[in-house]
């Protein structure tokens, strides 16, 4: 593939602002050809091109039960995500991939799926909440806690409302304490707290944590408290990354490369790598 | 002398008053010198002064060094054209000087670049500074080491780099244009000139910040111009000509050349010298009514 | 097989006139660097080891992969097809020529890099065996040695009366080179200088012992890591110059109408290199970047890329302006 590093042209069909600086794109590739042969699986990540001031990378927020489009989910916090935020309906943006790992998600059928996430780190999770809402016989029961720094700073704010209001899913919100408005129906409270306190149990169970490192280190402790062992529980590793495929070197931890082999990892793996996050 | 050197960085280690003297020390093969921080006063020992020191050491006073931030207070072994840096830095609010024991080092000279030792320091590996050298006798100390030392620099500056002034100043705009060209061609940009200047200390250098992106990164023609140009810009009238960026410079590049012409102009212009007083700000970042204006034509 | 330095004239002339670029060590800003050559004279042999590595001819410092031209909502994007002339890499060190395997094996992994791996299909190297060398060489203590065949597909060994290189043919790219330009090789035979070696790294290496000590993650917590890397001020010269440094920055240059999408050294000595959008740095001190560059020689090549990680040169050691000497962290764990 001489064409390693080139990016295909899609199209933004729809913006969302979800959160203060927090925006997310649905994108169709302009070669009509590939809408319908592009494949992914949850958990693999794109790098997205505005064009003239570089790449970022993140992860592909839709499902792969989601056909003919994709979606990603960004923060606008630096050269490159400032210049796709400033992207409108209509304009043309780059995006390659998928790369990357994915989430076992075949090997999960039958069972309990606790989905855990922090602030812009609902983004992958949904992936993985939208596959197994989508198969919702395939899983047994589904319990999300999201929680963020303010209610502003929620996002995917309709799809929060509607899992809210589906009685199959046991949805659980909360908002860091002073983060809350007054018509505030969710919790207040760390989610590590807030996990904890919904006890969710671990018997045939699996969860998925994403979020700020600090988040993630207490709902591990949190889960090991509720009896859940280091194999049920994954999570995905955000690194800087440049090229996706393993060549520029500087996604590494230790010896391992995040784009290749990563970035999805059980919480067994991430403990046996080197310290360098 | 180095028996004098380490036993005040023991007295100062073993009674407190610094956590960690950074000097010079041997090699395993006992050929170059290279930094060494001391925290353990019978480590004193490793300490040495020669003619190889020509690291100035005042770089790991800045911020960029957290883990040597976090050792504590430092104290530092430094010849006067390092100590020049850190009058600089205290000026600039970066270093306070009560946070910094300087340990001044009475020097005749060192080599301009370590390989070129052969067991005797001649004039031909004496880098320009030491020939036109004011500080000898280092001037801002808390002690200084050594005997003082006979030298008195020459009326008109003297060694390569001034030869190559004045023989730059004789030539057309084109030639000169093109003598720089050619070897910012070269610059592979590494900014090694900068990791080794204690005065470009930004948490940001401007060329990593990139909204917008004022210098491009690529190493061409333009790209190495605009990088080569504003870091001689950001130093001027500061630089105190230590060399450090030419020395660590892979390509080359005559670095001592652009900083030590800039040098001399501040000098005509505003009488200014860098590093001699910690009171006085260098002269392009004051505004002063009686500034010249002859530059606007 | 003879190659009289008398001839090399024709040799370059020819290599030239067939098109290829010609590249040899040859003085430029006051140092000895591999650098493209129009005529025999431009090459030097009094040099231990050019300044940079061969590498830039593989893997350029700076390269355009694609050019983006934007007009309202049209975006027009094309892909910058990597220019790889044939090329004739003369003189290259036996160790820079060992480096092409890892440098190979990172750009290969599962996705191909081709504008690496088509810049190295269509050169040739001519190695030229080290009859000198200085403090900073070690090739023989991570398992190659001044002759080294690895990579090359000529190599040349001076002949003692300086005036010749007796030639061997290694590859099979080599021996078609030699039919090629027939006319510049001589038959016969003649007595190469003794090849140098290099010293001992006092205190002894073990490369096994250190990988062993590297595959245990403990040994970032090793409080020797800070004693021996702290002074590192992150000028990213040994990474530049290293023959297996292979990272890179992709970014865009140009406006927003026309931009240029580049791909750049970058190195992982660099204070930003891997900072995070956020703000967090994962390895926010010049201790931990230092550490990561040993891995990455002495861990990570190895186990990942089953090649070196490091083959000796001992750039990185004479171009440090600190003297963090890449030998000493090797001997110290060795022990
Ligand atoms: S410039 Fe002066 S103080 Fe500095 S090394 Fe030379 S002689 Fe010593
Ligand atoms: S040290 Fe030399 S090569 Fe590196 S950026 Fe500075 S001028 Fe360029
Ligand atoms: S690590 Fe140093 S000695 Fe080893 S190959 Fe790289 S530059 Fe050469
Ligand atoms: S990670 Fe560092 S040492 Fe390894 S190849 Fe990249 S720049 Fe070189
Ligand atoms: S050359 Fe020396 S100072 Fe520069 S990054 Fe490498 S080890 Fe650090
Ligand atoms: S992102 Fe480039 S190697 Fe992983």
């Amino acid at each position: 593939m001489s064409d390693l590093y080139i990016p295909k042209l899609v199209r933004i069909e729809d913006v969302v602002e979800e959160a203060p600086d927090v925006k997310s794109f649905r994108l169709v590739f302009q070669d009509e050809e590939l809408r319908d042969s592009f494949k992914f699986e949850t958990g693999q990540f794109g790098l997205y091109s505005a064009f003239g001031y570089g790449e970022s990378t993140f992860c592909i927020a839709s499902s792969p039960t989601q056909k003919g489009f994709i979606q990603c989910t960004f923060r606008a916090s630096g050269r490159v995500t400032n210049a796709l935020s400033a992207l409108s309906i209509g304009d043309t943006m780059g995006f390659r991939g998928p790369y990357g790992n994915s989430f076992p998600v075949e090997e999960w059928k039958g069972k309990n799926m606790v989905f855990i996430a922090g602030g812009i780190g609902l983004p992958p999770v949904r992936s993985v909440i939208r596959y197994a809402l989508d198969r919702r016989e395939d899983f047994g029961d589904i319990t999300i806690v999201y929680g963020s720094k303010s209610v502003a700073d929620l996002v995917y704010k309709n799809e929060l409302a509607h899992w809210d209001e589906r009685a199959d899913i046991n949805c659980i919100q909360t908002v860091d304490p002073g983060g809350e408005t007054e018509d505030w129906k969710g919790k207040v409270g760390f989610v590590p707290t807030v996990l904890e306190e919904a006890a969710p149990s671990a018997d045939n169970t699996i969860a998925i944590i994403c979020g700020p490192p600090i988040m993630i280190k207490f709902c591990l402790s949190a889960l090991d408290k509720l009896g859940f062992n280091d194999e049920q529980v994954y999570t995905t590793l955000e690194n800087k990354m440049k090229c996706g495929v393993g060549k520029c070197g500087r996604c590494n931890v230790g010896d391992i490369y995040v784009c290749k082999e990563g970035p999805v990892y059980s919480a067994a793996e991430v403990k046996k790598m080197y310290d360098d996050f | 002398m180095e028996e004098q050197l380490r036993k005040e960085a023991r007295r100062l280690l073993t009674e407190g008053e610094v956590a960690v003297v950074i000097g010079y020390g041997w090699n395993s093969r006992k050929t170059r010198v290279t930094p060494v921080f001391i925290t353990n006063p019978d480590d004193a020992d490793k300490l040495v002064f020669n003619a190889l020191c020509v690291n100035n050491l005042s770089i790991y006073l800045t911020r960029k060094y957290k883990d040597i931030k976090a050792l504590g207070k430092p104290a530092i072994v430094a010849k006067g054209c390092d100590i020049k840096n850190i009058v600089i830095c205290v000026s600039e609010g970066q270093v306070a000087r009560d946070n910094v024991y300087i340990i001044g080092m009475s020097c005749t000279g060192v080599v301009y670049k370590q390989e070129l030792w052969q067991g005797e320091l001649t004039d031909n590996i004496m880098p320009t500074k030491c020939h036109n050298c004011e500080v000898r006798n280092p001037h801002v100390t808390d002690i200084v080491i050594g005997d003082k030392v006979d030298f008195t620099p020459p009326e008109e500056p003297t060694g390569m780099v001034f030869d190559k002034i004045r023989e730059f100043d004789r030539k057309t705009p084109k030639e000169r244009w093109d003598f720089w060209i050619d070897h910012f061609n070269r610059c592979i940009k590494c900014y090694a000139c900068r990791q080794a200047c204690s005065l470009c200390y930004c948490e940001r250098c401007i060329t990593d910040k990139n909204q917008p992106q004022w210098i491009e990164t690529s190493a061409h023609e333009r790209g190495n111009l605009a990088w080569n140009l504003i870091r001689a810009q950001h130093l001027t009238g500061r630089c105190t000509e230590c060399g450090e960026c030419e020395r660590a410079c892979p390509a080359n590049i005559p670095l001592n050349l652009v900083n030590s012409k800039q040098a001399l102009i501040v000098k005509e212009s505003f009488g200014y010298k860098s590093g001699f007083d910690m009171e006085e700000h260098p002269p392009m970042i004051v505004y002063k009514p009686e500034d010249k204006d002859d530059f606007i034509k | 097989m003879i190659l009289s330095k008398e001839k090399l004239g024709a040799l370059v002339e020819q290599v030239k006139i067939s098109g290829a670029l010609f590249a040899a060590p040859a003085v430029d800003g006051g140092q000895v660097v591999m650098k493209s050559v129009n005529v025999a004279d431009e090459i030097s042999f009094d040099y231990v080891i050019t300044a940079n590595s061969a590498k830039e001819y593989l893997f350029p410092q700076t390269e355009t992969i694609a050019v983006v031209e934007i007009e309202k909502n049209k975006v027009k994007l094309s892909a910058v097809e990597p220019d790889a002339p044939e090329t004739v890499l003369f003189g290259v060190r036996p160790c820079d020529a060992a480096a092409f395997a890892s440098l190979r094996s990172v750009f290969t992994w599962d996705f191909i890099d081709e504008s690496y791996t088509k810049r190295e299909d269509k050169s040739i190297v001519l190695s030229v065996a080290c009859t000198k060398g200085d403090e900073g060489c070690f090739c023989t203590s991570v398992g190659l040695k001044p002759d080294t065949t690895d990579g090359s597909d000529l190599q040349l060994k001076e002949t003692t009366d300086g005036g010749s290189f007796v030639v061997e043919a290694l590859t099979d790219k080599g021996k078609e080179f030699v039919k090629k330009f027939s006319d510049v090789f001589d038959d016969g035979s003649a007595d190469t200088k003794a090849i140098f070696t290099p010293d001992e790294i006092p205190g002894g290496v073990d490369i096994e012992k250190i990988k062993e000590r590297l595959a245990d993650p403990a040994h970032y917590a090793d409080p020797v890591w800070p004693e021996l890397a702290r002074k590192c001020f992150g000028c990213g010269a040994c990474t530049f110059s290293c023959p297996t440094c292979h990272c890179f920055d992709i970014t865009d240059e140009g406006d927003v109408f026309s931009t240029e999408r580049k791909k750049n050294w970058d190195a992982c000595q660099i204070d930003n290199f891997t900072l995070h959008a956020s703000g967090h740095n994962p390895r926010d001190t010049q201790t931990k970047r230092w550490r990561n560059r040993f891995m990455c020689k002495f861990h990570i090549y190895p186990k990942k890329f089953t090649t070196k990680g490091c083959v000796g040169c001992g750039r990185c050691v004479r171009v440090c302006p600190v003297r963090l000497d890449i030998t000493e962290v090797m001997a110290e764990f060795s022990k």
